[in-house]
């Protein structure tokens, strides 16, 4: 380094050496760009998105397309508004096209893809300033708006196409069938995914081998999933205690629903997630544990989403709460 | 004292430049809460008109009588009676409005658009002018609540004063009924005024910057 | 200084008093011109409601101009140490009793749902619904207020409580529930199936009174 800066000034060789430096965050590699990341969740997202297309079809095609067109376009629209070069290239509105599309349910008509993509990328990111100045993780802002929107659609009902020719659209969605009737869904099935539900949802397998790949590649932080999964054991596994008969044990409650996905592709948004590994691991947590809550206790049948967005609220918090100590200063 | 602005100045500012509502961001609560649909904003608006008009004309009428510590307490006295007049109005005459308007007719004592206005205009200036700045400032009001509740109403039920507007295949956007459509056209409402205002008070400054460069070159 | 006070006390207070004063007269004299319209819409908004919810809304028109008559009544039901109190509206039509209706609320979704039960005079089926007020999800749960899905109550037997089920109603006491609604769908049949065991006596005894 030094040396490089001593060759470009030789005038000053008799100088004493030059050192820059640079206020942190010292980032030791240079490769770990935005786009770097998001092509890397991309990539952690091929095994969730092959179950989706295996198991729904023309449903998770017409999905995918719309949501990733729209947020594509919604991007380069609030870009060209602000006045700002068009930020396709850094792929994060193409990450959360997919992982809008993912959190839908199928049968879903064209418009509430449509309209979440606009809501997520205006209202969930470009308000705030763009990429990395946004408060909620945006997918999570547009699926929030059109299940506000649109209740019916998105609601347990709105999985069920009983018309489908695809088989796993006219089941209802396991959490559902188990809280109106009490039929467990067999544990293979919910692992692999062989159920219904919002597209991106139903396979535990190819969640955990996505989420596995992103953490190893560290594009996503293990903290946050292991919070997450931690806290819906604890919790699952109490439920569990309280009511032996049920048969929804705590595998299920962990396989079940869009737990997993939510753990590691929602929750991880680097964004709207805490910065130190200790505030993650909170974060985790908390959005594990209101996972639980609301599946436990509200109409609602799963609540990731909300528990997404009710954590993203409480990053500053946290943030603040766990400022790491510089070596050697007082503790008080 | 002597550069009070004339009434109609008063009457003109109330409308957009000094737009309660999206200007001085006062009488928040009925703009939230009033504007799912076009006919309880116009209500809402009426009885704010009735309110302030009434409140302004008395405050003016009695503004040399006043004792500037006990000021605060004539107008909320003012004020309190004639929402009370407004609010026991609407339940004789229009009960369904005043069931759907439910307590933020009475909320309007504590609207601080109508404390304002006594305390910068009416409690300083005559009948007149004062019976212009309220009705100017309802306009306003009127202006910024009819607008949150057009795009709430339109999308949110397809309809505009309840007749539909919008094909019968409009899937209806739910949130904007509820509270989280109040808020988010609201935001979007004054997003776009500040833009208006930054791009118009630009304007001027590049007309007059653009003859010094010329001659300058 | 504190002489003074006190005589400057109503020089200082004058305007507020005599305001006060103005103003009491004037909301009084308001008062006494609108008060009984305000109380008549009060008790309108219910009674209107009556006469459909015993005989039908084709055929309250006809009955109308006839002889009917609706007494209002309050019922007192002994609950488990507590009185509850039901407002019930009897109907006559030719001095015959021809039903009740009974003001009825609970607790639904997202807020109180209050209804009007219409009962025939044994409380032995169902002869009306109506809802008062409620604040169920727009698109989903205030469903509640549509006619059709109101209409299945109709002539249903009060012998079995009310079950709102998923999909098609079968048996005679089932109720189809609204889709992704279920819990406001519930919520509406327990009010009427508590406002049932709890009238049931108390009104099949005014009946034979009579």
């Amino acid at each position: 380094m030094t040396d490089n800066i001593l060759s470009q000034t030789p005038e000053t060789e008799s100088a004493a050496p030059v050192i820059h430096v640079s206020p942190s965050p010292h980032l030791a590699d240079q490769a770990l760009t935005t786009q770097r990341i998001m092509l890397d969740v991309v990539i952690g997202l091929v095994p969730v998105i092959a179950m989706a297309l295996y198991m729904f079809r023309l449903y998770a095609v017409k999905q995918l397309a719309i949501c990733v067109i729209s947020c594509l376009a919604a991007e380069a629209l609030f870009a060209r508004m602000r006045g700002r070069a068009v930020p396709l290239k850094d792929c994060s509105a193409l990450v959360t096209g997919i992982i809008l599309a993912l959190s839908l349910p199928g049968p879903a008509p064209w418009y509430v893809g449509v309209i979440a993509s606009f809501v997520a990328i205006g209202i969930g990111k470009a308000i705030f300033g763009g990429i990395g100045m946004n408060i909620f993780n945006p997918a999570m802002v547009g699926r929030a708006f059109v299940m506000i929107a649109f209740a019916s659609a998105l609601a347990a009902s709105g999985y069920q196409d009983v018309n489908s020719s695809i088989d796993a659209v006219t089941q209802a969605t396991p959490l559902d069938t188990f809280k109106q009737t009490g039929v467990v869904t067999p544990l293979a099935a919910l692992f692999l995914g062989l159920t219904n539900g919002s597209l991106g949802e139903t396979s535990a397998l190819a969640c955990l081998i996505g989420g596995i790949y992103l953490c190893i590649r560290r594009s996503a932080s293990w903290e946050i999933p292991a919070g997450v999964i931690g806290a819906a054991a604890v919790l699952g596994g109490i439920a569990n205690l309280v009511d032996m008969d049920s048969g929804w044990t705590v595998l299920h409650h962990l396989c079940g629903g869009s737990l997993l996905f939510g753990a590691f592709f929602i929750a991880t948004d680097p964004c709207s997630s805490p910065l130190t590994p200790k505030g993650k691991f909170i974060f985790g947590l908390g959005v594990g544990g209101f996972i639980m809550l609301l599946r436990l206790f509200s109409g609602y049948p799963a609540g990731v989403m909300f528990a997404v967005l009710l954590m993203n609220c409480l990053t500053p918090l946290i943030n603040r709460w766990t400022i790491p100590r510089p070596l050697g200063a007082s503790t008080s | 004292m002597a550069d009070q602005p004339t009434a109609t100045e008063r009457f003109i500012q109330g409308i957009l430049p000094e737009n309660p509502v999206l200007r001085q961001l006062l009488g928040l609560c009925p703009a939230l809460a009033v504007t799912a649909n076009m006919k309880s904003a116009l209500t809402m608006t009426g009885a704010v008109l009735f309110v302030l008009f009434c409140a302004n004309v008395i405050t003016s009428l009695i503004r040399n009588l006043l004792k500037p510590h006990l000021r605060i307490v004539v107008f909320t006295l003012t004020i309190a009676t004639f929402v009370t007049i407004a609010d026991r109005f609407l339940a004789a005459y229009l009960y369904q409005m005043s069931k759907t308007l439910g307590p933020y007719i009475p909320l309007i004592i504590v609207n601080c658009i109508i404390i304002c206005r006594c305390e910068v205009c009416a409690s300083k200036q005559s009948v007149f002018v004062a019976g212009a700045d309220a009705i100017g400032q309802s306009i306003g009001f009127g202006l910024a609540i009819s607008a949150i509740a057009a795009v709430r109403e339109i999308l949110g039920t397809g309809n505009f004063f309840d007749i539909p507007v919008l094909p019968a295949a409009w899937p209806d956007w739910v949130v904007m009924v509820l509270p989280p459509g109040a808020f988010l056209t609201f935001g979007l409402l004054i997003g776009l005024v500040n833009w208006y205002e930054t791009v118009r008070a630009q304007r001027p400054v590049r007309e007059v910057l653009e003859p010094a460069q010329s001659e300058g070159a | 200084m504190t002489a003074q006070g006190k005589t400057h006390f109503f020089s200082q207070a004058w305007l507020v008093l005599v305001l006060a004063i103005c103003f009491g007269g004037l909301l009084a004299g308001m008062q006494i011109v609108l008060g009984p319209t305000i109380e008549a819409n009060k008790i309108n908004e219910t009674l209107e409601r009556v006469p459909e919810l015993v005989f039908g809304a084709a055929h309250a028109k006809e009955l109308s101009e006839t002889g009917m008559e609706i007494k209002p009544l309050s019922v007192g039901v002994e609950k488990a140490g507590k009185t509850v109190r039901y407002n019930v509206y009897e109907t006559k039509s030719d001095g015959r009793l021809a039903g009740w209706v009974t003001k009825s609320a609970g607790q639904g979704y997202a807020d109180k749902i209050e209804i009007l039960i219409g009962f025939d005079p044994q409380v032995e089926k169902i002869t009306g619904l109506f809802v008062l007020d409620q604040k169920e999800t727009p698109g989903l749960g205030n469903k509640i207020l549509e006619a059709g899905w109101r209409g299945q109550f109709l002539d249903k037997s009060t012998a079995k409580p009310l079950a709102p089920v998923k999909g098609q109603a079968k048996a005679g006491h089932e109720i189809d529930a609204i889709t992704g609604a279920t819990i406001s769908s519930k919520a509406v049949t327990d009010i009427i199936n508590t406002a049932v065991a709890d009238l049931r006596q108390p009104l099949t005894d005014k009946a034979k009174g009579q």
